[in-house]
């Protein structure tokens, strides 16, 4: 998943962006709301954002997104622990709020859980051709066999099981797969859709000729 | 279970009394049975002094009265009576007779005249004008004539003091009913006007300050305005000061929560890359800061002053299994419900199994005695009656800097946040460490 990150604390910052990243999720961190705007229009699976930035309120930020539309799934990270204050950032347009501290692992699990709700798959499960994608065990399966596949390769899937039925366009997947200021080579993305593709079955992801790439859902996956 | 630093703040900011406090609660003196003695001693008191004053007046005045009759009878008597040598006479009895006598005694102290009532004998053994008393009589004597004899008028003294008795007793009886009435009157009048502080003392129990803009309202006596006015600026103050510490509170949990995010964080990442032979110390350096993570946040809800417990069922085996407790067994015998604040009663609990392994126990067994009451049994090597004794002392009278640490400290203000306690108790079998924690009032 691609991740947008605001929080200013470094230490905390670093930490989540680094356990994230080592979960296989593209993570763009940014230390307050005016680098965070810079990036405004880029696809993200999830904002996970503080309530106190330097120059200003996460959850406004948050407020103003949601009156323009954008749903993108939205967890709060925040110190602020009255009952009142989750209320507030749960009506304000959060999805998840979570309260500084808590365990990465389990920021990691509501990410999961918020996504997967985002994507319609409430048992987290996304069936196409013969195999099952299942994105709280972080893997494709058939016939109950984990299939390998490499992180990059997962992230890509993840991707288009987020948006299942969606033409997602090539620019926006490798974004989405490799964040803002990854390197990319000019052939990767076909190179790992290639490579999923002999791994999963050519009737899994098809290729929408100019566009991009769509994950249909349905098959005969056991 | 017990260890670590002490910590003066906590001992500040208990919200239960101790048992003592609770129990020797002394009567207080009431204003208003106070007054209505005062009033009650004050008319009975006044009321008898009138009482005397005209107990004294009505004598004096009725003797007055009596003698300036006795005066004029005799005066009116000596003007009617023959003036030279009669015989002697008996009047016939009269009405009057029972109340009043006379004598007309000559020259040689012989009666020649006398009313019916009135003795054989002269009044008085020597001739005398004006008044006199004998033994029986008020006398008034008044000269007849010039040839020796004297008149006497009487009034039986017997008489004269009923007549005396009869108009003080009823004025007497008169200043005390007026006492008496009075005092019911003030009783009646102390009563009504209690009714304003009365009313001043329920809209206290129901005045919530901290609501913007809440105030007593207008006073409904005089007297009661400085009080009004004393408690709108104390709710102003206590709103100011709630205010800052909501502010201040909110600073601290920052200051204070997103570094041990951050720690944690950074010490699940360093977990990931480390090599295995690191990984254990890592470990226990998280569960740590875990820990740390617990007590700061137990302290953060405790010292708000907003900070009441939400109370919800608890799952004691799913909030055991977050406790990663190596070298400690921990066997769950819960039978009855337990309803606690899952974060307090967490920090609680990883103190008091933390210290239990700390003190050499390796098995804890955690039970329900009672609903909403959790034990906790280790075997470690417990504590002797005399410290189990002292140690529960200071946990009573809240003087945390005495015996324990910050662990048993926590758990007792958890549990006096819920407005229970915190009891030591003599180990089942005699040996470890058993402490009970209540989380309902106190009966």
């Amino acid at each position: 998943m691609r991740l947008l990150l605001i929080e200013d604390d470094d230490i905390l910052g670093e930490g989540l962006r680094d356990y994230l990243r080592a979960e296989g999720h593209a993570v763009d961190w940014f230390r307050d709301l005016r680098q965070a705007d810079a990036v405004r229009g880029e696809p993200f699976d999830a904002w996970l954002l503080d309530w106190q930035l330097p120059d200003g309120s996460g959850l406004d930020w948050l407020r103003a997104r949601r009156a323009k539309g954008e749903t993108t799934p939205a967890l709060m990270l925040t110190a602020r622990d009255r009952l009142s204050d989750r209320v507030i950032g749960l009506d304000g347009g959060a999805d998840d709020y979570l309260i500084k501290p808590f365990a990465p692992e389990e920021l990691a699990a509501r990410l999961r859980a918020v996504c997967r709700r985002s994507a319609g798959a409430a048992d987290g499960r996304v069936r196409a051709g013969g195999v099952w994608i299942d994105i709280q065990a972080r893997g494709a399966f058939r016939d109950g066999q984990r299939i390998e596949l490499t992180a990059r390769e997962w992230a890509l899937l993840e991707a288009l099981a987020l948006r299942t039925g969606r033409i997602v366009l090539k620019g926006e997947l490798e974004r989405l797969v490799h964040g803002s200021d990854a390197e990319i080579a000019s052939n990767a993305l076909e190179v790992h859709i290639s490579s999923l593709r002999k791994k999963l079955g050519r009737d899994v992801i098809s290729t929408v000729r100019g566009l991009g790439y769509r994950l249909d859902e349905g098959g005969t996956a056991a | 279970m017990s260890g670590g630093a002490p910590t003066t703040e906590l001992a500040r900011r208990g919200n239960a009394a101790p048992p003592a406090a609770r129990e020797a609660a002394p009567r207080l003196p009431s204003i208003r049975r106070r007054l209505a003695r005062a009033m009650l001693v004050g008319s009975l008191l006044s009321g008898l002094a009138v009482a005397v004053a005209v107990w004294l007046a009505a004598i004096e005045e009725v003797e007055e009265l009596l003698d300036d009759t006795l005066q004029a009878s005799a005066e009116v008597m000596g003007s009617l009576l023959p003036r030279h040598g009669e015989p002697i006479v008996v009047t016939a009895p009269t009405k009057s007779d029972e109340r009043f006598a006379w004598q007309v005694v000559d020259a040689s102290q012989r009666v020649v005249m006398r009313s019916a009532r009135a003795p054989g004998e002269p009044f008085l053994p020597a001739a005398l004008a004006g008044f006199a008393d004998s033994a029986q009589w008020r006398v008034f004597g008044v000269a007849l004539g010039d040839d020796g004899r004297t008149l006497y008028v009487a009034q039986t003294r017997a008489e004269r003091a009923e007549a005396q008795f009869e108009v003080a007793m009823s004025s007497v009886l008169a200043a005390l009913a007026v006492g008496i009435l009075a005092y019911f009157w003030l009783s009646a009048l102390v009563r009504h006007e209690w009714g304003p502080v009365q009313r001043l003392s329920d809209r206290l129990a129901t005045h919530e300050p901290l609501i913007t803009g809440a105030t007593l309202g207008a006073a409904e006596r005089s007297e009661l305005e400085a009080v009004h006015r004393s408690v709108d600026q104390l709710g102003q103050r206590l709103t100011q000061r709630v205010a800052h510490e909501r502010a201040f509170t909110a600073q601290a949990a920052h200051a204070l929560r997103t570094p041990l995010a951050g720690i944690d964080a950074q010490l699940a990442v360093c977990l990931r890359e480390s090599p295995p032979e690191l990984q254990p110390r890592l470990q226990r350096v998280r569960e740590a800061a875990t820990r740390l993570q617990r007590v700061v946040a137990a302290l953060l809800t405790l010292f708000r002053s907003d900070g009441e417990p939400v109370r919800e069922a608890v799952d004691l085996d799913e909030l055991l299994r977050q406790f990663p407790l190596e070298r400690l067994r921990v066997e769950l015998q819960a039978t009855r419900a337990l309803h606690a604040d899952i974060d307090l009663l967490a920090a609680a609990m990883a103190n008091l199994l933390d210290n239990a392994q700390r003190h050499g126990a390796t098995r804890v067994t955690v039970s329900t005695p009672a609903a909403d009451t959790l034990r906790l049994d280790d075997d470690g090597p417990g504590v002797s009656p005399q410290r189990r004794q002292a140690l529960q002392s200071a946990l009573d009278a809240q003087a945390y800097d005495d015996a324990p640490g910050l662990g048993l400290a926590l758990a007792d203000l958890v549990a006096r946040a819920h407005g229970g306690r915190l009891q030591l108790l003599v180990p089942a079998n005699g040996r470890g460490f058993a402490v009970e924690l209540s989380f309902h009032p106190a009966a």
